[in-house]
């Protein structure tokens, strides 16, 4: 089966700045690919790389193999793009945006647009100006949404958006995956990453640091493990694998790489009252890729 | 200091740029009127035929106003300047007020200043203040100038009244400013707020222009703003002053009442009920070309009808202005170095199409900046992610913007020639429907060379644009003065261009012109394909 996205040592400078560096990337067909990282990592440029509205300095973009740069047009006939921030002219109404959108894609599911706009709760009939922020991304998501395309390219799409809206739209991106569209969901919403996507990618200064499925990455990482003692908190600093130890009273924070048995025999004896060892949450996971 | 008054200061710097721009024009406009009359017309004798010539030309003195005293060098000017840069003025005043008020609120600008340490009344009162201060480069630089050529032994400006006419000549300006303030609190969105103020300053040439028609109504000039500037009469011997205050308490009370509005209102919204839903007109929106038809008629309907009332005026005045000329050797030097022959109203008409082909060559500019506009504030990436070739896109732009220039030239074709005949003037339709389609090869270069900007450096559209736009201008009316040499004037695209009516169009030259516009478009095209999407 093609692959619905991929690039091949992908690279953007402007000027003397690596906005991104050799960057190799799939999404397959019925995938939604959390694509995450720092304000200004280049999660943008390889959006709009991808879409050909930025020319790489290295490597390409395939869109169902198609070439982002050369065959762009038979490229985005296949894709549809949720911007992070909805530029739209102020004068049209959200129904002649819709319209004329629509047009442009030429393939749009007009039962699916109606049905969009009532789980939206989106009032069509208003002038652009007139719109809130979220009301504004909404024009943008159904836009894309009601096309149906094969590959929907997602950049943070839910600014804005309140919480039922933020539910509705997670209910939106799982029916598309159900049917087979490919998503590319860049976002910093981990929650909403952590429900939506098979697969994530993390991107630092221009780089990919990280990528696999949720499962992979926490157990590449540290376990977090809290305990509790009723006397004095021994001194496991020198154990194999642990680290940022933090003492606090009675309690112990601290981190495990690596097999856990060493903190366990070092523990033993030592007077426990309460002991957690859990899987890193996702924000953990990113916060550590972020800071370090 | 109040930590707002950063407020006055922004406003001020930002409307002091473009003020100093147009003080610059005045200036060089008032100067070069006064050294043309002075150099022209020495002997009395030719100036008081000349001001029996215009000072009983109803149509002329409805347009820029009644002539006192125009057989002196002062009141000429003054009379030559007063009318037409008063409404300049008043155009850059509306425009600007609405935009640093207005058009900052419908950013959203607006609101990020009020949550700082001010209040709505007080923010606005210093922005207010600070769009007075573009008065000041537009009262200084033709101050400054028309005292300087008044140093001339046959000009002879003292500094008082020097400073005089450059005060009526910023009175227009002044009272839009407010007006325009005022508009900003009234309407919803700068575009609504800008039509306003063009209504109301419409509205004031309209009374002027029936009170100077000579029909008897001369009492209708003090009900219109641009009246009392006329009642002024700077220079002409019998200067009215207190024709100043009702000017002052016009833009003072605008101003006090804009900014007691904006401490009443909601920000966002205006007094008057803004049109917020509206039912959907589709029958534009089928694709890209149709899309720019929809985007671009408005503004181009306010083009065509400046550059159409514009050719009918000159069109009136043509026989007119063509006897005045056809007396002096020193006009016919000029019009001969501007390459026109011929004597009468074909002779003067030949000079003023030139006025025609800039503003054309200006619309032309128009639309290349609005293209850069949709790219720069990002709402073109919308279409261009969609499945719709980028030259395309462009290339449809370019095709409507074509399509405006040539029916702005013929528009001012035929406007010219009912103009022209209204005074019977013995213009043929065709020679003047020709003169019209002239300045069409002209604009579509500036079009072509705008085209080319866009495709290799955006931001510079505006620029490359509008620079060879005036720069074009510029050369040839020095050039008609001095002499600058062949190749200085060759950098003038005008300078190209026959002064038709007053000479038969060059359509050979012309073809060469299309040509060339036509490679500009061809290039720059092929450059946006291949370059990256730039936002401001």
């Amino acid at each position: 089966m093609t692959v619905a996205l991929r690039t091949v040592g992908l690279g953007k400078r402007f000027g003397d700045v690596d906005a991104l560096r050799d960057l190799d990337l799939e999404v397959a067909p019925g995938e939604v690919l959390g694509y995450l990282g720092p304000n200004g990592a280049g999660k943008t440029t390889t959006i709009r790389l991808v879409l050909g509205t930025l020319r790489p300095t290295a490597g390409r973009a395939e869109v169902f193999g198609l070439d982002a740069q050369r065959q762009t047009v038979a490229a985005h006939r296949r894709l549809a793009f949720v911007p992070g921030e909805a530029n739209l002219w102020p004068s049209l109404t959200g129904l002649e945006t819709l319209h004329l959108l629509g047009r442009m894609h030429g393939n749009v599911d007009t039962a699916y647009r109606d049905e969009l706009i009532d789980r939206f709760d989106f009032d069509p009939s208003k002038k652009v100006r007139a719109y809130s922020k979220g009301n504004r991304q909404k024009v943008v998501l159904i836009a894309a949404l009601m096309t149906h395309a094969d590959l929907l390219v997602l950049d943070e799409p839910t600014s804005g958006l309140d919480p039922l809206m933020e539910r509705e739209f997670r209910g939106v991106v799982g029916e598309a995956k159900a049917r087979g569209q490919a998503v590319l969901l860049s976002s910093h919403i981990l929650s909403e990453v952590e429900a939506l996507c098979d697969r994530v990618a993390i991107l630092r200064a221009g780089r990919l640091v990280e990528s696999g499925t949720l499962h992979e990455l926490r157990h590449l990482s540290a376990l977090t493990v809290e305990a509790t003692f009723d006397g004095t908190v021994p001194d496991i600093s020198a154990v194999p694998g642990v680290s940022a130890v933090e003492v606090d009273g009675a309690n112990l924070h601290c981190q495990v790489t690596g097999p856990i048995e060493p903190l366990l025999a070092a523990l033993a004896g030592t007077g426990v009252r309460s002991f957690l060892s859990r899987e890193p949450s996702l924000e953990e996971l990113f916060l550590a890729q972020y800071g370090s | 200091m109040a930590p707002d008054v950063a407020i006055a200061s922004l406003t001020a710097r930002r409307t002091v740029r473009s003020a100093a721009v147009w003080g610059y024009a005045f200036a060089a406009y008032v100067a070069s009127s006064a050294y043309a009359f002075a150099t022209t017309y020495k002997t009395p004798g030719a100036r008081a035929k000349l001001a029996e010539q215009f000072g009983s030309n109803a149509g002329l003195n409805a347009v820029v106003g009644q002539a006192h005293g125009i057989d002196t060098v002062g009141g000429f000017t003054a009379w030559r300047s007063l009318g037409v840069l008063s409404v300049v003025g008043a155009v850059w005043a509306l425009l600007t007020g609405t935009r640093l008020l207005r058009g900052e609120e419908d950013s959203g600008r607006w609101e990020l200043l009020l949550a700082g340490r001010t209040t709505r009344v007080r923010a606005t009162a210093l922005a207010v203040g600070g769009l007075a201060a573009g008065l000041v480069p537009l009262f200084v630089l033709p101050a400054v100038a028309t005292y300087a050529v008044g140093l001339r032994g046959d000009v002879a400006f003292s500094a008082g009244s020097s400073a005089y006419l450059a005060l009526a000549l910023v009175c227009g300006a002044a009272m839009f400013l407010a007006i325009g303030a005022l508009a900003a609190q009234l309407a919803a969105t700068r575009r609504q707020a800008s039509m306003i103020a063009a209504a109301v300053l419409g509205g004031a040439f309209l009374l002027r222009m029936v009170a100077d028609s000579g029909a008897g109504l001369d009492a209708l000039r003090w009900a219109s703003p641009l009246g009392w500037v006329e009642e002024l009469r700077p220079m002409s011997g019998s200067p009215r002053p207190w024709a100043l205050a009702p000017v002052a308490l016009l833009a003072f009370s605008c101003a006090v009442l804009a900014v007691q509005i904006a401490g009443r209102r909601d920000v966002g919204t205006g007094l008057l009920p803004d049109r917020t839903h509206a039912r959907p007109h589709l029958a534009l929106l089928r694709d890209p070309l149709t899309f720019a038809v929809r985007l671009g008629r408005s503004t181009t309907l306010g083009w065509l009808l400046a550059i159409g009332i514009g050719a009918l005026s000159i069109g009136a005045v043509a026989k007119t202005a063509g006897e005045a000329i056809a007396d002096s050797s020193t006009y016919a030097d000029l019009l001969e170095n501007l390459g026109a022959r011929g004597v009468g109203a074909r002779a003067y008409l030949g000079i003023a199409f030139l006025i025609v082909a800039t503003l054309v060559a200006m619309l032309a500019a128009a639309f290349v900046g609005a293209a850069r506009a949709e790219e720069g504030e990002g709402r073109l990436d919308n279409l261009l992610v969609r499945p719709y070739p980028r030259w395309a896109w462009l290339l449809g732009r370019v095709g409507v913007a074509v399509v405006a220039v040539l029916v702005a030239g013929l528009l001012a074709g035929v406007a010219s020639w009912a103009g022209a005949a209204s005074q019977d003037s013995g213009i043929g339709f065709t020679t003047s429907l020709e003169a019209g389609v002239n300045v069409v090869p002209p604009a579509l270069v500036v079009l072509g060379a705008g085209v080319l900007a866009f495709g290799i450096a955006p931001r510079l559209v505006p620029f490359i644009t509008y620079g060879l736009v005036a720069w074009s201008f510029l050369v040839l009316i020095v050039g008609g003065f001095v002499d600058l040499g062949p190749w200085l004037l060759d950098t003038s695209l005008f300078h190209h261009m026959a002064s038709a009516p007053a000479v038969d169009p060059r359509w050979g030259t012309n073809l060469v012109l299309l040509a060339l516009a036509s490679a500009l478009v061809a290039a720059g095209d092929f450059a946006f394909t291949r370059r990256d999407l730039v936002a401001d």
